[in-house]
């Protein structure tokens, strides 16, 4: 099956800030690939070239920002250099981090509805999208609200829900749940699932926050120093101990519990999450009806 | 304290529901009527009519009083003023050294004062009866180019935003020692150049992800688009129109008229 | 105990006249300790930080600095002996070049210009901003940007840090590396308080921590007791760390439930009586 995004050896440097001065090659041969209805956690450190990557998928990279651009990026089908990011938007739905400045209309409705008028769909088309992407984001009460009086959560939630009524085949987070409290981290990351759940839309989600990552990922990758250094499995990268630390990410600490297991018995646990570790360590479990979360 | 800069009240009153247009046209006929003459009981009936609208679409009282409380000091002011630097005609009611208070100069004092305050409320009572975003879709209905009317909706939306992003730099600046509240003045306006410099490169930065996030949702300036709320002229539009219409005409016959 | 270094008498902060931030919250951080405060946003955090270098002056209440009332005194001359790092470092910085930023505060309280100079140095060595050190950090990078703000702060040196959510956006090891400087400063006395809601960092290094819930302190204690209480941290909406969820998991097995690090929970487990099922045997 033709993966939905394919990029190879990609390269790319920012124009340079002043003429004449060097630019800064960001990203130093990506070579990557997702399938249709896969979940993608892609993790490194401040400054790697996360951001960087997510702005090649939706052509706002090179088409918007120049610089030094090589190798393909195939998004759908099409190559991002002949596609413009208007016509990609309708492929490739971007959430920024910073909820703020991504929210600039005074309605959760328009906000919705701003993606769909600028594709120049027919009222009822948009209404329709609306009535949908407010449905399956779970946030229809927020219809008349102002994004301006929303909780940090509900913002974002806002964001997806406008990249929703794009109807993109693939669903780009760079780092949604960064700006937000643990409430907000949750309510982010709860109605991505159900999306996936109820949609299968392919998901590319940028964190630095390793105890999400296995959560709803189903392979991981790391970019450092402008490359992929890592790809696959939750288990098998995260496994990956001294590698991890060398760039400075931690480990979940679940599997560095693990870790210290493994160092110490021979024992081989894996575990990434508080359930798998529970369930090794020999968790006791009360008689039927009397069960605790 | 408010999260947006605007006046608007939402209630569901004939005058909201008018189209932005037709209260953008009152505007305008507002402001020809309000120049166009200078007869005290015009103006003051114009006021008058005004308030009697506002009263009519359920506008609390104390957002008209809040406008009467930012009008008093520039409409005493122009009390005070306009008799001192036009005195003309008679009878004078008090003279000393080079001043001469007439009143006629007083009346038409009040009139200039008046005709302040008239205009003030002609454009309070568009801001109160309509949302940004409709305001914004009429200005673009009226063949204003979307990307101007998307620049002022950007503008009224993030301008609360920055204000309190000013707020929050002068407090990081106070917390390393920072005050502008020493020195003669040259030395104080240098003093802001530390939160100036940061709210200038805060905005650039916002501007910055502010495009990309246009750009993600399909924005491209100059192609076409469709407005998902759509704004249409209804029969009280109509009237209302055709009564401004009127209205404007009377004027300014009686104007060329009666030389009011 | 020692001297307090920063106190809180019944303060209450209103932001309008709706909703109360602070509702009569009293707490003493002694000097010398490193102090978390945690809480969902909107509990009252920002409010009490800022409560505590003057930005904000209580409603109702009093605030005393190393014993002094500081109700009477211009934020610029408590920020001698209070500190505080913004959340975002876009909003302070402004200079041309990173040496420039790191001086701002040493020139606003008077510091001899030999002794900034050398803080400055310092302060660049320390955060490794040597090579960016004539560069505007406006165009460095965001963790470079944060390091530039959380250095400026360092180089003052005040018995007191506050710090909001310094952490944000950082990746382990630049986290790790800051809060090895704090450490620093606070092994050489200084007070700190930090507001994160990263309650890893938390359990691994907080002495105290502070829990507000909508408005009011909830409750104030070490790490290990409070973290200790689920249903504590759940009213705050709040869940400890999952090293802390597992060793409470398995309280039934004989875990006392109140792990703050991997090690911690290992050497406890591995000393339990109970033989286990799994597939590792327990070491005698």
């Amino acid at each position: 099956m033709e993966p939905i995004i394919a990029i190879e050896n990609l390269y790319y440097a920012y124009p340079p800030l002043t003429a004449g001065a060097e630019s800064l090659p960001v990203l130093k041969g990506v070579s990557l690939s997702l399938a249709r209805g896969e979940c993608l956690a892609l993790l490194g450190p401040t400054g790697a070239g996360k951001s960087t990557l997510c702005l090649t998928l939706n052509g706002i990279i090179p088409h918007l920002t120049g610089g030094t651009f090589r190798g393909e990026v195939w998004v759908a089908g099409r190559n991002t250099k002949e596609s413009d990011p208007g016509e990609l938007s309708q492929r490739v739905g971007l959430v920024f981090q910073d909820p703020e400045s991504q929210l600039f209309n005074m309605t959760v409705e328009d906000e919705v509805a701003f993606g769909p008028e600028s594709l120049a769909l027919p009222p009822h088309e948009i209404e329709a999208r609306i009535d949908e992407a407010l449905e399956t984001i779970g946030i229809a009460d927020l219809r008349h609200r102002s994004p301006l009086e929303l909780s940090g959560g509900q913002k974002q939630r806002v964001a997806l829900a406008a990249m929703l009524a794009m109807r993109p085949e693939v669903l780009v987070l760079d780092e949604p749940t960064a700006s937000l409290d643990p409430a907000g981290k949750a309510s982010i990351l709860e109605a991505v699932l159900r999306l996936r759940r109820e949609t299968g839309m392919t998901i590319l989600w940028v964190t630095q926050d390793v105890d999400q990552a296995p959560l709803l990922a189903d392979r991981v990758l790391l970019l450092g120093q402008g490359r992929i250094l890592l790809e696959g499995e939750p288990g098998e990268v995260f496994g990956q101990t001294s590698q991890l630390r060398s760039l400075g990410l931690a480990l979940p600490q679940m599997r560095e519990l693990a870790a210290c297991f493994n160092d110490r018995q021979e024992s081989d646990y894996t575990w990434l999450t508080v359930e798998e570790a529970a369930r090794d360590l020999g968790e006791v479990i009360p008689p039927e009806g009397d069960r605790r979360g | 304290m408010s999260t947006r800069f605007d006046l608007y009240v939402a209630r569901s009153s004939w005058l909201h529901r008018l189209d932005p247009r037709t209260k953008l046209g009152f505007v305008g006929v507002s402001f020809a009527l309000l120049f166009l003459s200078s007869h005290l009981a015009l103006l003051a009936a114009y006021l008058v009519a005004v308030h009697l609208l506002l009263w009519a679409a359920r506008i609390p009282s104390d957002r008209i009083r809040w406008l009467w409380r930012q009008m008093w000091p520039l409409t005493l002011l122009i009390l005070l003023l306009w008799p001192l630097f036009y005195p003309l005609g008679q009878p004078v009611l008090w003279a000393f050294w080079r001043v001469r208070i007439t009143l006629p100069s007083l009346l038409q004092g009040l009139a200039a004062a008046l005709r302040v305050d008239g205009l003030a409320f002609a454009v309070f009572v568009l801001l109160v009866s309509t949302d940004q975003a409709r305001l914004v879709q009429g200005l673009v209905r009226l063949r204003m180019p979307f990307e101007w009317g998307l620049i002022l909706a950007i503008a009224l939306r993030y301008l609360p935003l920055l204000y309190s992003v000013y707020g929050t730099i002068t407090d990081a600046q106070r917390a390393r020692g920072w005050t502008a509240e020493q020195g003669s003045l040259p030395t104080r306006l240098r003093a802001y150049v530390p939160t100036l410099v940061a709210l200038v490169i805060a905005a650039l930065r916002l501007s910055d992800t502010l495009t990309l996030a246009l750009a993600a949702r399909g924005f491209r300036p100059g192609h076409r688009r469709t407005t998902y709320r759509s704004l249409h002229l209804r029969r009280t539009d109509w009237w209302c129109l055709a009564g401004l219409g009127l209205i404007l005409v009377a004027t300014i016959g009686l104007r060329l008229g009666l030389d009011w | 105990m020692a001297e307090p270094a920063i106190e809180l008498y019944c303060c209450s902060y209103r932001y309008n006249a709706d909703i109360p931030a602070l509702r009569e919250v009293s707490c003493t951080i002694p000097a010398g300790t490193w102090a978390a405060l945690i809480g969902q946003n909107g509990s009252g955090k920002t409010t009490l930080a800022k409560l505590c270098n003057g930005l904000l002056r209580p409603d109702e209440g009093r605030v005393r600095i190393l014993g002094q009332d500081i109700a009477r005194q211009p934020v610029s001359k408590i920020a001698r002996s209070v500190g505080y790092l913004f959340q975002n470092p876009d909003h302070q910085i402004f200079a041309p070049t990173v040496r420039e930023e790191l001086a701002f505060g040493l020139r606003n309280l008077d510091f001899p210009p030999v002794e900034i100079e050398g803080r400055i140095e310092e302060a660049l060595a320390l955060f490794s901003l040597e090579p960016y050190a004539d560069q505007p950090p406006a165009v460095l990078g965001y963790g470079l940007r944060r390091q530039v703000a959380v250095a400026s702060l360092f180089a003052l040196r005040p018995p007191i840090l506050i710090l909001d959510e310094p952490t944000t956006g950082l990746h382990w090891g630049a986290t790790q590396a800051l809060l090895d400087r704090l450490a620093e400063l606070h092994r050489a006395g200084h007070t700190v308080l930090l507001i994160t809601h990263d309650m890893r960092l938390v359990a691994e290094r907080a002495e105290w921590v502070l829990i507000l819930h909508q408005g009011r302190l909830l409750t104030e204690g070490p790490p290990r007791e409070l973290f200790a209480q689920p249903e504590m941290l759940a009213r705050a909406s709040l869940s400890p760390a999952p090293i802390t969820r597992l060793a409470q998991r398995l309280r039934p097995r004989g875990m006392r439930g109140d792990s703050l690090t991997v090690e911690e929970f290992y050497r406890e487990y591995t000393t339990l009586p109970v033989p286990f099922r799994g597939k590792a045997r327990a070491l005698p």
